[in-house]
């Protein structure tokens, strides 16, 4: 017998559930839902990509690793082009891929609407799951840069010890020598008391609304090493009337995507998604204070999965300030406030992940409402840091060069204190100039919340308070310790 | 009388070269011109198909049979310009039952492998097949490069001691009575590789045989000796898309239509075709309706197609011809056999044969043939081995398939060039000299551009059919200047200009087809870069008037 006489498409018999008789004549089985058993190849296409190419180069142009790194090809090859030189079967991504920063300027600068850094993470995770070895000290390293999540709650256990063995000059030798992780940088230092141990002893929220309500992303740094960026969000939103949600979370994935681990990010991914949709559920907006990890969920999450709600986790996500000047009258609630003279003047220096969210002059402008900050914008250069990707030995000087211009501005600007509100970039900024760095928030904090170290301004928060709540109002007064 | 050259071949397209390279590994010295580069014709003109023999299976069961034959010998002696792809007639829900039974049935018979998937199983193979494809038939369909395999089967009958005279236009054929002993040719640019500005001159060939195998143009080489060779010319339009929407051959399984197949070639994929018959092989319309159904057709078949970007479109015509008297009104219905003319047996007209019909997939049989009665013509009792002899490039198989060096490039750049080198990979790559990449979109480096040169002179489209450079989606608007600059200092600036704008042109002749969308984006991008850094929308260089350099001043 002929298989030409085979059926003309095998699909697969429903497997519909009776579900009572009425209906069942009805509908009959006419309305099955077919159950898709193959994955559907087309989900992540990236043919339009390369489509939609015409080769101008800006890309290039765009990328601070290319500007000081000859032997780097730049984003136009690692995305398009290689997209499309390569054969289906070919498993061979060149390796500087792993040069690239993840900074997703390119994304910014093309003016065709490339998805270059989707292309890019796409092949870094092909080279790294095809051509590098996976007992290699790069991948070993790379992982263990990726996962610092898992590796943070050790070391809060014992903060102090493990600040102290950081801290050491033999680890730091041995981590390069072993890991290959720079020496020249001070690992940063770990909290007493993480984020959400501080959360969990305040007794959660201190303000109950049900119409205003945020989902707090925390992010890993400001859990574990920065917990005052995470208080300050707390007390600010707070202070215009927000009930504040922490979920469970996990890392948003960036440091993952820079280096290759796809599956690592998935995974982390998939757990930010389902409790981010429950809180978006119970009525919440996604709010993060890291640039890059509401970069991560609002682009790299669309581009790369396609877990049930992650399209509306991405549409419902902010970031802290931009959503503080969207929903209240920011400007108007900082007008008449001041703050301590450690908030003088301010180098600030907007992180390449806030300028592709289009953020890149908001926080010069909420600066400027608040008396006696002089906020200085140092200009439009990348840090250089990148986040994990300065940290490894073998890229600390371009991590240096590409830095040396943000570098040069903050000294010119007449400052001696920076701002960002990007992590790693903090820790650049510091690392090159020896500034103490802070986070917006914790200047939004001390302009606002009176404990936080600056004067109260009673009239415009109270206003933007009386008209947004009813009976869940604060009256909260700043008197938790910390 | 002393002849020149004891056989000469009009035509240097996939028939002409194939039977130079037969004749010249027979011992038989041959002579080959071509009034363009190799390939000019309808070679370089079809959508680069290596029949499995399935498209003939039902209608024209001798033509399938030789070409899954044809299909086996070329993957071997032809390795680094075949694809294995596989293919795929794809039968919607409106296309026959019966029809894809007797393809099946059709393919068995021809011994053709050929297995019956489910629409599922068709879509798992290729993604972006429609949702409603309701079943297939793979088989052994592959992607070949017309331009490589042409040009090897040149170099190959160069090196058994051929002559290959391109832009050589055969002017008049030399008849003395009832035999012809040769032709008139005019050189372009004198004899020997080419080099634009040189002056053309003229040279009568004689030889003991001439084998016309110009395909459409036979009938006008004939009547050059008032002989009718009567062709039909019938042209069809490809469509190149910008990248693979398949990654296999994608036929319709119907009897027979315009716009049913998309083969995947290279960086690209190629839509094909359509089928009418012209009366002048050099001059027939090129319709924009012919892409637009094209497009709208194949889409039926792979939906993503309509929203993709194209970057070329060309036609092509094909050499049908079908003996006097048969009368086919539709060209679609001529056969695709191809017939040998002995003009002596037919017309009375001594020292000549005349070669039409035939298709890409048997270029080697039809050379084989061919030879066979040349060599019989001229007493010469040497034997075929072309089916066995590897063509220059795939001599050595394993090259391609382990140890493939990488020569100090990237990856795909590195994979690319080792493809379409093959075993000459190492003689042309390995180099001593900075080796940047020349072409970005089709990963063309320099010493793949200089080996090119070495080939065929000053000649960039000659170069651009050996490596791909500037075939890619920018279409030279970002690598024609640096392949130009590739002939200085071997040639002067006023042969590299004139090389640079010929090649531009050509490319400019197929994306006038595909000016919409990304397409028309990349050409409005090429024009203000040429114009902005070479003055090339009016380069007062090129002008008639001498620049008074005077003018200008020190540039302080």
């Amino acid at each position: 017998m002929s298989d030409a006489q085979r059926p003309i498409d095998d699909s697969v018999p429903s497997e519909q559930p009776s579900t009572g008789g009425a209906d069942e004549d009805d509908s009959g089985n006419d309305e099955f839902e077919p159950v898709q058993v193959f994955p559907e190849a087309e989900e992540m296409d990236l043919r339009p990509g390369a489509d939609n190419c015409y080769k101008c180069s800006t890309c290039d142009t765009n990328c601070p690793v290319a500007e000081v790194d000859d032997e780097f090809p730049g984003p136009k090859f690692q995305g398009p082009e290689q997209w499309r030189l390569k054969r289906q079967d070919d498993h061979d991504i060149d390796e500087s891929v792993m040069k690239c920063s993840n900074c997703m300027r390119c994304d910014s600068a093309c003016p065709s609407s490339v998805p270059l850094s989707q292309m890019h993470n796409t092949a870094r995770a092909e080279y790294v799951e095809e051509n590098m070895s996976k007992f290699s000290r790069e991948y070993l390293r790379n992982r263990m840069l990726a996962n610092y999540r898992r590796l943070a709650p050790l070391a809060s256990m014992f903060p102090r010890t493990a600040n102290f063995v950081m801290g050491l000059s033999v680890t730091k030798w041995l981590g390069e020598k072993t890991l290959g992780i720079t020496s020249e940088r001070d690992l940063p230092t770990f909290a007493t008391e993480t984020f959400r141990e501080w959360w969990t002893d305040r007794g959660g929220a201190k303000v109950q609304n049900e119409n205003k309500r945020i989902a707090y992303f925390h992010g890993c740094y400001s859990n574990y090493n920065t917990p005052e960026v995470a208080k300050a969000l707390v007390r600010v939103y707070e202070h215009f009337g927000y009930e504040v949600m922490v979920p469970e979370q996990s890392c948003s994935g960036t440091p993952m995507f820079a280096n290759g681990m796809l599956e690592d990010a998935r995974r982390a991914a998939e757990t930010n998604v389902r409790e981010l949709a429950a809180a978006i559920e119970d009525g919440a907006d996604v709010i993060a204070s890291c640039s890059s990890c509401s970069m991560s969920i609002r682009q790299e999450y669309p581009e790369l999965f396609d877990f049930e709600d992650t399209e509306t986790v991405a549409a419902n996500t902010w970031d802290a300030v931009e959503y503080l000047r969207v929903h209240e009258d920011l400007t108007g609630a900082l007008e008449n406030t001041t703050v301590d003279d450690e908030f003088d003047d301010m180098a600030y220096h907007a992180p390449c992940h806030s300028r592709n969210q289009g953020l890149d002059g908001q926080t010069i402008e909420v600066m400027d409402a608040i008396d006696g900050i002089d906020a200085h914008d140092v200009g439009d250069s990348c840090s250089g840091i990148s986040g994990t990707y300065g940290w490894k030995e073998e890229n600390y000087e371009t991590s240096m060069k590409i830095g040396e211009e943000m570098f040069e501005h903050m000294d010119e600007a007449e400052a001696e204190t920076g701002l960002t509100e990007c992590p790693t970039c903090s820790m650049q900024m510091e690392h090159g100039t020896g500034y103490e760095i802070k986070h917006t928030l914790e200047v939004l904090e001390a302009a606002l919340v009176s404990d936080g170290g600056g004067s109260h301004a009673e009239t415009g928060a109270s206003s933007s308070l009386g008209e947004a709540e009813g009976e869940g109002k604060s009256t909260e007064t700043g008197t938790e310790s910390d | 009388m002393a002849h020149n050259t004891a056989v000469l071949v009009l035509g240097g397209g996939s028939t002409g070269c194939g039977i130079a390279r037969d004749l010249a590994m027979r011992g038989v010295d041959v002579t080959l011109v071509e009034r363009g580069n190799l390939t000019d014709g309808t070679t370089g003109r079809m959508h680069g198909l290596l029949h499995s023999g399935g498209r003939y299976a039902v209608s024209d069961q001798a033509s399938a049979t030789e070409c899954i034959e044809e299909n086996e010998i070329l993957r071997d002696i032809a390795s680094h310009c075949v694809e294995e792809t596989g293919g795929l007639f794809v039968q919607r829900p409106e296309d026959s039952d019966e029809y894809l039974q007797k393809k099946l049935e059709g393919c068995r018979d021809c011994g053709i492998p050929a297995t019956v998937l489910s629409g599922r199983e068709a879509r798992e193979v290729e993604p972006y097949l429609a949702k409603d494809v309701s079943r297939a038939i793979q088989v052994p369909d592959g992607a070949v490069d017309p331009f490589r395999l042409c040009v090897a089967n040149a170099l190959d009958a160069e090196r058994h001691g051929a002559r290959v005279e391109t832009h050589a236009e055969v002017i008049d054929l030399l008849r003395e009575g009832d035999d012809i002993y040769g032709v008139e040719v005019r050189h372009d640019s004198g004899p020997g590789k080419r080099t634009h500005k040189s002056p053309g001159t003229t040279e009568e060939i004689t030889a003991e045989y001439v084998v016309n195998a110009t395909g459409a143009w036979a009938g006008q080489i004939g009547a050059m000796a008032d002989l009718d060779v009567a062709v039909r010319p019938s042209k069809g339009v490809m469509t190149i898309m910008n990248v693979r929407q398949v990654d296999t051959v994608i036929n319709r399984c119907r009897p027979k239509g315009d716009a049913d197949i998309i083969v995947p070639h290279e960086t690209t994929a190629i839509l094909g075709t359509t089928d009418e018959e012209v009366a002048d092989p050099d001059d027939y319309p090129e319709e924009q309706w012919e892409v637009d159904m094209m497009i709208d057709t194949l889409s039926e078949l792979v939906p993503i197609i309509e929203e993709a970007r194209t970057i070329r479109s060309f036609w092509g015509v094909r050499p049908l011809y079908e003996p006097p008297g048969t009368g086919t009104q539709d060209p679609t219905d001529i056969t695709r056999d191809f017939f040998l003319l002995d003009h002596d047996e037919r017309d009375g007209v001594s020292g000549m044969s005349s070669i039409v019909g035939g298709k890409f997939t048997t270029y080697r049989a039809m050379a084989e043939e061919i030879t066979d009665h040349v060599c019989e013509k001229l007493g010469v009792s040497a034997t075929c081995a072309t089916a066995e002899e590897p063509l220059p490039g795939s001599e050595d198989i394993s090259v391609l398939e382990e140890g493939m060096d990488n020569f100090g490039l990237r990856s795909p750049v590195a994979r690319r060039s080792n493809q379409r080198l093959g075993s000459r990979a190492a003689d042309v790559l390995e180099t001593d000299e900075p080796n940047p990449v020349v072409c970005q979109c089709e990963g063309v480096t320099r010493a793949e551009v200089q080996d090119a040169i070495g080939q065929s002179g000053s000649d960039l489209n000659a170069v651009r059919i050996r490596t791909r450079a500037s075939m890619g989606n920018c279409q030279g608007g970002f690598c024609c200047q640096n392949m130009a600059t590739e002939l200085h200092p071997r040639y002067d600036e006023e042969t590299v200009r004139e090389a640079l704008d010929e090649l531009f042109q050509e490319r400019w002749k197929g994306e006038r087809h595909a000016l919409w969308g990304e397409q028309l984006s990349q050409a409005m991008l090429n024009y203000a870069l040429h114009a902005t850094t070479m003055n090339r929308d009016n380069d007062p260089a090129s002008g008639a008037t001498q620049i008074d350099y005077a003018q200008f001043d020190g540039g302080a």
